[in-house]
Parts: C-alpha cells; structure tokens; sequence
C-alpha cells in the first residue's frame, strides 16, 4: 500500500516526491457525502464507515476539485 | 388571343422569342397538384427546350432583371417573409441552404466546469449552453482555429456561478444569469513551475478589455434571455465559464443564425368550371385554410369563388372527395414565384441575414472564377 | 480542376473541392441557360467529401470559358438580387416605420 503515495503526478510542487505533501499519509481525511442525510463526514484511513450524523453505512465521494473542461457539442 | 400568331420579339442579340401556347405555357411555369402527387415539377432549364418551336427558352441578364422583384409582406426585428418573383428554384434552395448552414455567427463552445452539483450531468449542461443564442454581430470577430490562443478577437467570456440558497423552493436558473466577462477569464490555469511568472495564467488572453472596444462601449453583449438552462435544489451550485467562438451551421446547428428559413412556391386555385348553390357552400365549407368565398349573383343564385388563393397549403381537401371534385378545381404552384420566411435568433436582423447569404453565394463563384483563371 | 482531353476544349468535367449542391445546382441552372451549352450536369461522387463534378458540353467554345461566363452570369444575378431587396427593405420601412423601438429607449415620458 505504500505505493499509493508515490503516485503524484497531477500536483503543483512539481517533479519528484516531495517529503510533505501537505499531510502525512497516515492523516489525510477526505470528505464523503452521507447517503441519507446528505451531510459531509470527514474520514481518515482506519476509520469506521459510517456517517456521524445519522448512522447510515453508505457515503458517497464529493464532486472533484479539478476543473473540467466539454466541448458544448 | 389568338396563338397560332408568334409574337417576334426582337432581343439585343436578335434572337426572336415567339411565346408558347397555352398548354406549353403552364406546363412549364405550373407545378400541378394533383390528388396523389404533384404532377410537373420539374424545371425546364435548358436553353434549346422549346427550339422546335421557335421559343427561346433561355434568361438573358435584361430579362431577368426586368422581371425579378421583391415584395416585402411583413418585416420586424426577428423575422421577415417576402416575396421573390423571377428567380429559379435552384438560387431560392441556394439562399436557404446558406442561411441554414454558411452564415457565422457566435455559440458557446468550451465549457469549464469548476463546480456542478446540479441533477443535470456537465456534458448535458454543456450542450445547453451551446444551444444559446449570442446576439452579437458575429461579423465583428474572427474564427478560432486550433492553434490560435483565445483573445479577445475571437472570443466571448461568459461566467455562471449561481447557488439555490432557498430551503424547500427550487431555483431555475434562466440564461439571463450569465454574466459577459468582457476582460476575459478568471479561472487560472494551475501552472506546473514553482517559480511563478509575473501574472497567474487565465483560459484566455485578453490584451484589453471588450468593453473599450467601440461596438461594445454601452452596449452589453447579451444572450437570448428566459431559456430555462438548469433548475436547483436547496445546496446546489453551478459555477463555471463558457467561451464562444465563431462558427457555421455546418459544423454544429448551434451556429445557425435562424431559427429556421424556409420557403414555399406562391399557389395558385383556379375553378375549372362554375361552382353554384349548394356544392358552393359544400366547398366553402371544406377547405380549413377558407381559400374560398361565396359571392351572390344578381339573380339570387350564389358562386364559389377564390378569394384567398396565398392561404392554400395544399392539403387538397377541396379535390379529395372524388373525380367531379378533381375536375373542378386546379391547384397550382408557380415555378418562380417564392415566398421565404427568415426567422433569426436574434443575433443579425433577418434583412442582414438574407444581404450576406447572397454576398457568400457571390464569394462561392468568385472562388470558382479565380481557381478557373 | 478540369479533366477534359487536350485536343477538345468543348467537354469537360470540372472538379470543385469543398462544395456542395448549394453552388452546383445554381451553376447548372446558369449553364442551362448559356445557348453555347449541349449538356451540363452535376453529381457529388460521395456525400462524405465535399467535392462536386461539374459536366459541360458545348457546341464549340472552350467549356472552362463557358463555366467562368456562368459563374459570372451568377454573380451578376446575385448583385441583382441584392440591390432590388435593399431596395425593396427599404421601401417598406419608409412606408410604414418600425414600431417595435424596444431596444432604444423612447424617453418621450
């Protein structure tokens, strides 16, 4: 699993892996969307599955950050 | 009239022209519609067709200039009819196919979605947008080919960034909330060096603002307000850009300047014989276009006669219901005779739009001229 | 391009790139009603290229000659045209002015 981090093309630091990516591996949180109840719930790695609010066990990923671009055709 | 007689008519050439009788006449002048199927509709084109007859068949530029006119039956801001008489089908199918699919004009092409929460899928609100009309004088800009950055030469900027803030009501979002970016974009591009250049990087390079430009100093560009682009929930948010560029209907439909255009031979209804009485209110009864009217004779009886022969649009209700019907009554189309309807989206006003097809059809034959030369 | 054989100006087929039915049928009407023409036609040999094949046979003059008069003859028909509905545009505003000033404001209040 260690791989994962080495993967770091799309960044802004540039080339190469940069020691501090912003967080350490074992702290990123990234944020879901609750099935039921549609509120954020902020998960790190080793976390139970479950929203925090309502109990539901099923979270859905956020919308990308990343710009897209379409061709309006 | 007698037609055994030829009338010589002397041409600048002199080449007499004798006129055709009758029946030759309207066979070639005429479309015949008959109760299954129009009957005749061919144009006689071809100079020597009625040489055995001493006819000249073909449109000297004098003629053709003496005989071309338009009438102009109604005329606005967003559509216009006319009427052209003396010109052929082929240059009336020529002008509409270059209103349709040759004409520029302006459409949203490249979207950048930075945040769609919407029930509507970013490609779905992308061809939307496309789908809006600019109204801009697309002859103001240049086309935007693959290698050209976007300036403000040939690009248009417009932004939506709306949020539904509302617990319990949902927001439409209409596309008078696009905002004109006249200085270009303001989404930066995440540029890959650390070492940062002077000024971030947008989409667009904009060298000055479109609002110091003469044409747009006062006056907005704008897009068609009141179309429903998208409807939001409580917590939803669009935001993203649009930029449009110049384009021909050929590529995409979005960049055809009308709304449609079409055309339709001038009819013609002639009463082969007398219709009297009873039948007469028959037929004034069955034709839903109320081509006919009933005049009343001195002696009390009543006739049918054609009183609104432009309204006909040929469903042939009048000539359906047996022979004696069919042959009672004529329906006809004139050959040369058309009346084009110009519906514009608003960008050029139809009297412009109809002036630069004809200029293109021009430039089309000046292109074959020079590669010929 | 022109296809035609070196000894015999009259017939030839010309073969014009990134057109369509729009100038082809025009032209062929404007070449019908030349009296130096035979026969003329048209065909696209496939509707996923533009290209058009344009025939003409005439009865003595050089058939590229006979197409550039055409195209001018087209031209000419297309100023025409032109200048009668300006004309005729204009004719009709005159008669009765455009009401519809909505998007000048009429500060008349």
């Amino acid at each position: 699993m260690a791989n994962r981090e080495s993967y770091t093309y799309p960044s802004n630091s540039g080339f190469g892996n940069d020691a501090m990516q912003g967080v350490s591996s074992a702290g990123v949180t990234v944020s879901y969307i609750c099935g039921e109840c549609a509120s954020k719930v902020a998960l790190s790695k080793n976390d139970p599955i479950r929203c925090s609010s309502c109990g539901h066990r099923v979270l859905y990923k956020e919308r990308t950050k990343r710009m897209v671009q379409f061709e309006a055709r | 009239m007698s037609d055994s007689e030829p009338e010589a008519m002397a041409e600048a050439d002199g080449v007499p022209s004798t006129k055709l009788p009758p029946h030759l006449e309207l066979r070639r002048t005429r479309v015949l519609c008959k109760v299954d199927a129009p009957d005749n509709t061919d144009t006689i084109q071809y100079s020597g067709a009625y040489a055995s007859l001493g006819h000249e068949n073909s449109l000297r530029f004098a003629d053709f200039c003496k005989d071309f006119r338009v009438d102009i039956t109604r005329i606005s801001d967003d559509d216009m009819e006319l009427d052209m008489v003396g010109v052929d089908p082929s240059i009336a199918n020529a002008f509409r196919r270059i209103l349709l699919a040759e004409l520029p004009t302006m459409a949203i092409e490249k979207v950048l979605i930075a945040n769609n929460t919407s029930v509507v899928q970013d490609e779905v609100l992308a061809h939307r947008l496309g789908l809006i009309p600019i109204k801009v004088d697309p002859r103001l800009f240049d086309y935007l080919s693959e290698n050209d950055t976007p300036n403000e030469k040939n690009t248009i900027v417009f932004k939506l960034h709306v949020r539904c803030e509302e617990r319990g009501q949902r927001l439409t979002v209409k596309s008078n909330e696009l905002m004109w970016l006249p200085k270009g974009s303001e989404f930066l591009k995440t540029s890959e060096s650390l070492t940062s250049t002077s000024k971030p990087e947008t989409y667009t390079s904009f060298t000055c603002s479109q609002d110091s430009m003469p044409e747009f100093a006062g006056n907005p560009i704008r897009v068609y307000p009141d179309i429903i682009i998208s409807k939001l929930g409580f917590g939803q948010e669009i935001e993203l850009e649009a930029h449009a560029v110049k384009g021909v209907g050929k590529t995409h439909a979005k960049w055809s300047p009308v709304a449609t255009c079409w055309y339709r031979m001038l009819p013609e209804v002639e009463l082969m014989e007398e219709i009297e009485g009873e039948k007469a209110d028959v037929l004034k009864q069955k034709c839903p276009a109320k081509v006919f009217e009933i005049e009343d004779l001195a002696d009390g009886r009543k006739r049918a006669t054609v009183a609104r022969p432009r309204a006909c649009t040929l469903c042939r209700e009048c000539i359906r219901d047996g022979e004696d019907w069919e042959k009672r009554i004529s329906l006809r189309r004139v050959k040369n005779h058309f009346i084009f309807t110009i519906e514009s989206t608003g960008a050029l006003p139809p009297e412009v739009l109809f002036t630069e097809a004809v200029k293109i059809l021009e430039d089309k034959c000046e292109r074959v001229i020079s590669d010929l030369s | 391009m022109e296809h035609t054989s070196f000894g015999d100006q009259r017939n030839a087929t010309f073969s014009l790139a990134e057109e369509d039915h729009t100038l082809a049928n025009a032209l062929r009407f404007t070449l019908n009603q030349d009296p130096r023409v035979i026969i003329c036609g048209y065909s696209i040999p496939h509707p996923s290229e533009a290209r058009v094949n344009v025939r003409v046979q005439t009865t003595g003059d050089p058939a590229r000659e006979v197409l550039k008069d055409a195209c001018q003859d087209l031209m000419l028909m297309c100023q025409h045209i032109r200048g009668t509905f300006n004309k005729a545009v204009n004719d009709s505003r005159m008669k009765s002015p455009p009401d519809n000033d909505s998007s000048q404001g009429m500060d008349s209040d």
